[in-house]
């Protein structure tokens, strides 16, 4: 998998620092995990905020904040490894998203149709998987607020390049996308999304009502 | 471009505390400064091997402290800051045999362990108010697991190493201020006295050169 679009350096770091809303930070996590060169940049990060705690000045935990640690520690299981994953059954979910609920597909367009991710509800945007017939002319659309997609299977290829499994492409309102899918198979995403699609031309306005992504 | 990325944090960006005065001290790893005595790493290790209550209160009074005072300057309030504090040590316990000394500095796990807390924290409380089933919370999506079982991961570490060396105390101050403190940069430009434009492209200037030294030679 040669990965040829990363995310924005700053989004990379606002992820290691641990300040990205959930639905970023999952589709940023699930780049990292598969592209080296950036999980290099988050370590690269994670180091300096190391730093970061050495230096920082040191404030007084509770009395008796270590007793009460102890106390639990004595409590913890036997066993305290880390249970083993969930069996993944379901080919359209990557490893990183096997802890997330995920829902049933509904279609939301010809040739379109999504899956919701459950989200904790504590940040703004949604996140979901975006499924596209090969072949298919995605609509034309813009957003009004930011969109952040990672390609996991299949490609498209609008403007600003070709998107294959693995890159990652940033919107914002400035952005106007005809994102045309590859002829090689479906294309399914990972898409976080704040705001609204708008779909523009005729086909947009006409459909537009339907669409509720 | 910068302003819009950094837009994507607000919801969980907490608002930052009264302005401090700036942490001049700039040096690197766990392992070196005047405290350099101490080899956290081994601490962490000798409590991996042999559950070392005396090595592990060693490691709680150094870092419980600090990460209650990081995540209070990251903005969480200090009942918050506590309650990360002490289930960040606790985790230290149980994952203490995955820390590999060869991969990350000990305060760097440290980081990530604490970070995860929040991470958590501001999630479940999300999950609790909408009255859901808090015990099926998904663990926050740990990075620092490896992408790639191919490439070495300590030759990896050591070129993180040299290219966090490569830069400046100031590129470095921007990057601690407005990543790892989350500090609005109107806020990092009065704390540093430096033009609001100046710490913009001084944190761009310090991703560019970041990214740049660790593509060498990859």
């Amino acid at each position: 998998m040669t990965i040829s679009h990363h995310p924005p350096e700053e989004l990379l770091a606002e992820f290691a620092a641990g300040n990205l809303e959930e639905a970023h930070q999952l589709v940023v996590g699930v780049h990292v995990a598969g592209c080296t060169r950036c999980a290099r940049f988050v370590r690269a990060l994670e180091q300096l905020a190391g730093a970061a705690l050495e230096e920082v000045e040191p404030v007084p935990t509770a009395p008796d904040a270590f007793d009460r640690i102890m106390s639990r520690i004595d409590e913890l299981p036997e066993d305290t490894k880390a249970p083993p994953p969930a069996s993944v059954t379901d080919n359209d979910v990557p490893p990183a998203l096997r802890n997330y609920r995920i829902g049933k597909r509904r279609r939301v367009a010809p040739g379109l149709s999504m899956r919701p991710i459950e989200l904790s509800g504590s940040g703004k945007a949604r996140a979901f998987l975006l499924r596209s017939a090969p072949g298919s002319r995605m609509l034309e659309h813009t957003h009004t607020g930011t969109e952040l997609t990672l390609v996991l299977e299949g490609s498209f290829s609008h403007e600003g390049g070709r998107f294959g499994p693995g890159d990652f492409d940033y919107g914002d309102d400035e952005v106007e996308h005809r994102p045309i899918v590859g002829d090689e198979g479906p294309c399914v995403c990972l898409v976080a999304m704040t705001g609204d699609l708008r779909m523009n031309g005729l086909l947009g306005r006409l459909i537009g009502p339907f669409v509720r992504l | 471009m910068i302003a819009a990325i950094r837009a994507l944090g607000v919801p969980i960006r907490a608002e930052a505390g009264l302005p401090r005065r700036l942490e001049a001290r700039l040096s690197f790893g766990a392992s070196r400064g005047p405290k350099a005595k101490v080899d956290w790493a081994d601490l962490i290790g000798r409590v991996a091997s042999r559950q070392d209550r005396e090595a592990f209160k060693r490691l709680f009074e150094h870092f419980a402290p600090r990460i209650k005072g990081l995540m209070q300057k990251a903005g969480c309030s200090p009942d918050e800051a506590e309650e990360i504090a002490q289930n960040a040590m606790i985790a230290v316990w149980r994952k203490a045999s995955l820390f590999d000394p060869a991969t990350a500095g000990a305060a760097a796990w440290i980081f990530t362990i604490a970070r995860n807390l929040r991470i958590d924290l501001f999630r479940r409380r999300a999950r609790a108010g909408r009255l859901e089933d808090v015990s099926e919370l998904p663990d926050a999506p740990d990075p620092t697991e490896p992408a790639d079982a191919v490439i070495s991961r300590a030759q990896d570490a050591a070129r993180i190493e040299s290219a966090i060396k490569q830069l400046s105390a100031e590129q470095i101050a921007v990057v601690r201020l407005s990543f790892i403190e989350e500090k609005a940069h109107p806020e990092i430009a009065s704390q540093l006295g430096i033009p609001l434009g100046t710490v913009k492209s001084r944190i761009r200037l310090a991703m560019n050169r970041l990214r740049d030294i660790l593509d060498e030679d990859a």
